[in-house]
Formats: C-alpha cells, structure tokens, sequence
C-alpha cells in the first residue's frame, strides 16, 4: 500500500524535469515553466511598469538605430541626406538600446538560472517537417529575420512595439497591424510547417 | 526617467520574465500560429489583458508615458505582412528572438543577425520606397476612444471583461497527464494509455477508490481555496487603497467626527459605532449639500466620482468580508489537511504550514482594537480610526512611522501571510494531484 501510493503520487520522477529545455525536452516542446495566466500576468506588470516609468516597450527600432551609427561611420555623407538617418533620434542610444541589452542579458541569466542554457539550432515542428534540417532552418531564418525588421520599419514597430504596446494604449494601428500579422502568420505557419510534431498527435 | 540603467533594468526584467514564461521557445509560438498549441495564445491575451487595464489606471492617476505610434494603414497593414511572414518562418518575434538567441539558439542568433541586415534593408528603400508610401492614408497618432469619441473605460473595461470571460470558460478542464493517469489506473483502463516510461501498478486495492474519492474533494477544496484567496486580496488591496486616497488629501474627510472617541470604546460599542456612524454619514451629506464647491475637491475614478460616504461604506463592507473569508480559508486549510490526511494523499506538511499561515492571518486581521483599545490592534481599521489618526496632527518621525506601521506596515505583514499562505497550500495541491 505504502509502496504503489509513494509511486502514484510521483508516477514518473524522470520526467518531472522542471522546465522544458532540458534533456531532449527541447526537441518535444512540451512544457513550460509558467502557467499561461500566471506568464502572462508577468507580462502584463512588465509593461504597465515600463509605461509608468519611461514608455511603451519597443525592441525593433534600436536595430535601425544601431545600423544608423555604423552608417554615420562609413558614410557619413550618405547618412546627412538620408530622411531616417538624419534623424537625431535615430543616431543615439539610449533608454531603448539599453532596453535591448538588457533583454539579452536577463534572458541569458534567466536560461542560465533555470539551466536552459543550451546550444540548439532546429525546433521541434522543424525537425518534424524537414529531413535537411540546420542548414535550411539557419538560412529560413536569415530570410526571417530580415523580413522581421523590414516588417517593422514599415509598420513602426515589432510585435512588441506595435502589436502589444498599440493595444495597450488602444491605438488605431494595432488593429490592421494584427489582421496582417495573423493572417500572414497562420498561412506560412501552415506552408512551412504543415505536420505538427507527434505531441499533438494521438500517439503518446 | 529615460536614463539608459533604466533601460537595462527594464529589459533584464523583460527578459528574464520572456525566458520564464517559455515564449522564447519557437515551437510554442508556431504552435499557435498553426493553431495547436494555445499556450502562447492565452499567455499573450492575458500580457495585452493585464497590460491594458494596468495603463489604463495609471492613466486615470496620470501617470502613464504614452508612445503612440501613427496609424498609417497601408504600411503598417503591409509591414504586418512582413513581420508574420518572418514570424510564421522562424517562430521569432524581434524581442523573443534576442532573448532566445541570449538562450543558447544558433537559429535565433541567426535571425538576429537577419534582423540587422532588415534594418539596413529598410534604411536603403526608406528614402525611395516608404516615404512616399507613408503619405497614403496617414491618420497620424489616432487611439480608438479618440476616433469613438469615448472615454478609454469604456473600450477598456468591456474588452478586459469581455477576454477575461472568454479565458475563463475555454480554460482546459481536462486533468492533468498525471491526474488522468490515477483515473486510469483506478478505472482498469491503463492499456488506453501506455507509457512505456513510468508504468502504473494496476491498483487492486480497495483504498484506491477512496484516495481517488478524497483526490476529487480536494480538488474542490483547492478551487475554493483560490477563490477565496482572490476575494481576500481584492478586499485588502481596496482596504489599503482607500487607506492611500484619503491619508493624501485625495479625498475630503467630511465627517466631522471628533478624533478623542473611536478608538477607546469597549467591546459592546460596535454597535454604538455603527449607529453613530450613520448619523455622521447624514451628516457629512447635509454638510455636502449645503457646500456644493467642496464637493468638486473629489476624487474622479471610473466615472464616478469617489466620496468619503463611499470609502466609509467600502472599508466597513471590506472589513465584514475580511473576517468572515479569513475564518472559512483557515477552515478549508483545515478541511484539506484531514482530507490528504484520511486519505493518505501527502503533502501534510505543506498544508500544516498553511493551515497555521492562515489561522495568523485571522488573528491579525480581527479588529482587536475595538475589544481592548489602543492595547492591541488588528489589521483591518474602522473608519472613524482612519479619520481620528488621519486628523490628528503628526509632526515627529516616530509618530509617522507609527501612523505607517499601523497602516500600511501591518497591511503589508497580513499579505505577506497570505501569499505564503497561498503558496504553501499550492505546493499542498501539487504535491497530491501530482
């Protein structure tokens, strides 16, 4: 008795691992450390604490910006005529290049701290759909990445800038902003990656 | 404020709390988008819930910093495009993919790097290509009650209750892999769900049914628990609240009580207190009727205005509540420490200790003062307390960390207990449904 109730109440210690980048977990993505509300309360505060002190959180600017400083290295005649580059705001890094060195700094203490650290190049729904995974998945992501920061400039603002600082403050752009990044997202979410991983199958 | 420490406390804080909720794993964000995974989903809709309510009360305090960006639609529609095109392909956002990148993901590192080359891609077709883009159906920086004419409460309180409800009833009911497994071996049904990994004994005792009775009741318990807890925080953060408004001079003290009696009364004076309550409630009215340009002084807090009568009413309403849900949470801690006790479920030490937690929380918050004077005091205050120590002249530092320490430092012990409390009951609940 005493035995199968030891073993009911922790059924499978190995797989109690904590938090979902350890071991192979990485590769399955099946947990997280936070309960949704929970996360998402935390992200909430986050924000409500940013726009009480300074403003609304934005990442995808200081990119312009950095590139902007380089810019004024190597040519700097190019940047003086340049409508963007000429821009004061745009040739100094303040509160957000800060922003954005802290948000790698905290996420790798915070990896670090939850031992997620771990060097990883593909991700589960990758894996499942693509037999040559890294170095397509490298090369989608270079293409990614430039779209994500061209989307931005376009749109003044990332996800976070624009999708969820715009509908905190209730902005009018948030609302056509969403519809595209939705609509866009799903559909090459479902071109890319057509077949969900096997956790999302009936099979374990 | 914008000093760059600043910025590199708030994005460590940023950071840490986007590795912490799993959002810099791609596979959660192409999960939702492929519609399979609805972690990231309710965690974001919860992030825009919370973060909209929150700016909105700073706002009505007027200390919010908005940024808000123009609502040009034609770029922002085709940079949204872009951006979940790039989203949709990586499973990055700009933000996530810097913190997954500082999380050891070459591909993130990859796409930052991509995301560089984006900012130098936009710089070169910004002078040809956005500018004269930009100039189509430019609104400028337009918010939604701007164009509806409205006031924010009114887009932000039905959007915040109206996503709140949704979450709530689509939140998944199904138990956990764990709990499913106990029914499963208590029902006979294992072969439905192998595990090659941890294989449960199938149960032939009889006492099975009864834990699997006692596991059920307990998780009643715990539902009741958490309510309960809510309502407690809601009425001490509104106790305090209406402590802050009227000890800063945001709300006018308009009874006009003498400060000498409240306090020293004896054990059968609350009702005394209660009735004379009233008739300066009355008279605090009379007092407002006749002196409309005071009234004006008040406070404007969700539209309508907030007077000393309704403080009065909240504090003595939160005061009533506070008691009586102190007595049932340590009841139900009771309850649930002879459940997992009967049935043999665990986690009695946690629950032991919370148990205690909240049998302090009761003791403190009982209104002792009203018993034995000035001798001993409880954490919830009446009224006229407030009004006798928020009239009173304080002019010495021991008297103001006093007048603090009464209010608010004592205040501050109560939460503290009941989140530990709250928080060794959750670890109670995890270690038997686990």
């Amino acid at each position: 008795m005493e035995e199968s109730n030891s073993q009911l109440r922790h059924p499978a210690p190995h797989r109690r691992t904590g938090n979902s980048e350890n071991g192979n977990a990485g590769l399955t993505g099946r947990t997280h450390p936070l309960p949704w509300w929970a996360a998402g309360i935390l992200l909430g505060l986050v924000q409500v604490l940013a726009i009480a002190l300074v403003k609304p959180m934005g990442v995808s600017k200081q990119f312009v910006v950095a590139d902007a400083r380089v810019l004024e290295r190597v040519a700097p005649e190019y940047s003086e005529n340049h409508p963007l580059l000429s821009n004061e705001q745009n040739k100094k890094f303040g509160y957000g290049w800060w922003f954005n060195i802290g948000i790698v700094l905290g996420a790798f203490l915070a990896a670090l701290h939850l031992r997620a650290w771990k060097v990883r190049t593909v991700s589960a729904w990758w894996q499942r759909n693509h037999d040559a995974p890294v170095l397509l998945r490298l090369i989608a992501g270079f293409c990614g990445g430039v779209l994500l920061l061209l989307g931005a400039g376009l749109a003044h603002g990332c996800i976070t800038g624009q999708f969820i600082s715009g509908w905190t403050q209730l902005s009018l752009s948030a609302i056509p902003f969403t519809i595209t990044l939705f609509g866009f997202g799903m559909l090459v979410a479902y071109l890319v990656y057509p077949k969900a991983p096997s956790r999302f199958r009936r099979e374990e | 404020m914008s000093t760059p420490i600043v910025g590199l406390i708030m994005g460590v804080i940023f950071g840490t709390s986007l590795v912490l909720t799993g959002l810099t794993n791609p596979d959660k964000i192409i999960g939702a988008l492929r519609l399979k995974d609805f972690y990231a989903i309710r965690t974001v809709a919860v992030f825009l819930l919370v973060a909209m309510l929150g700016t909105w009360i700073l706002d009505l305090f007027g200390a919010a910093n908005f940024n808000i960006k123009p609502a040009v639609i034609l770029t922002v529609l085709i940079g949204g495009a872009f951006l979940g095109t790039g989203l949709g392909l990586t499973g990055f956002s700009p933000a996530t993919g810097l913190a997954s990148a500082a999380s050891g993901r070459i591909d993130a590192l990859i796409t930052v790097i991509g995301m560089i080359f984006g900012a130098h891609v936009y710089i070169l077709i910004y002078p040809s290509i956005v500018v004269p883009l930009e100039k189509v159906l430019n609104f400028g920086s337009l918010t939604l009650p701007q164009i509806t004419g409205s006031s924010a409460a009114s887009w932000v309180v039905p959007i915040f209750a109206a996503g709140s409800f949704a979450l709530f009833i689509t939140r998944s009911r199904k138990p956990r892999d764990d709990e499913q497994r106990i029914k499963a071996g208590d029902l006979g049904m294992n072969e439905e769900f192998p595990d090659p990994l941890s294989p449960i004994p199938i149960p032939r005792q009889k006492g099975l049914y009864l834990k699997s009775d006692c596991l059920k009741a307990a998780s009643v318990f715990r539902r009741w628990k958490n309510l309960l807890f809510m309502v407690m925080l809601l009425c001490l953060l509104l106790h305090q609240a209406s402590f802050w408004l009227v000890s800063t001079g945001q709300v006018e003290i308009t009874e006009n009580t003498n400060p000498e009696t409240p306090v020293v009364l004896g054990a059968d004076s609350l009702q005394a207190d209660q009735s004379g309550n009233s008739e300066k409630g009355n008279a605090g009215l009379t007092d407002q009727a006749a002196a409309p340009a005071e009234e004006s002084r008040n406070l404007m807090l969700f539209g309508f205005d907030v007077t000393f009568e309704l403080l009065t009413s909240i504090v003595r309403i939160t005061n009533i509540i506070l008691v009586l849900t102190s007595v049932l949470y340590a009841l139900i801690m009771y309850f649930g420490l002879g459940i997992s006790f009967k049935g043999g479920l665990g986690g009695l030490a946690h629950i032991c200790g919370a148990l205690y937690m909240a049998l302090i929380i009761f003791v403190l918050l009982l209104p002792w003062q009203n018993f034995f004077g000035p001798i001993a005091m409880g954490a919830t205050y009446t009224p006229n307390e407030l009004v006798s120590w928020c009239t009173t002249d304080i002019s010495d530092t021991l008297g103001m960390v006093l007048f603090y320490l009464r209010f608010t430092g004592y205040w501050a012990l109560v939460m503290l207990l009941l989140l530990l409390a709250q928080l060794r009951s959750f670890r109670w609940a995890r270690a038997i449904i686990r």
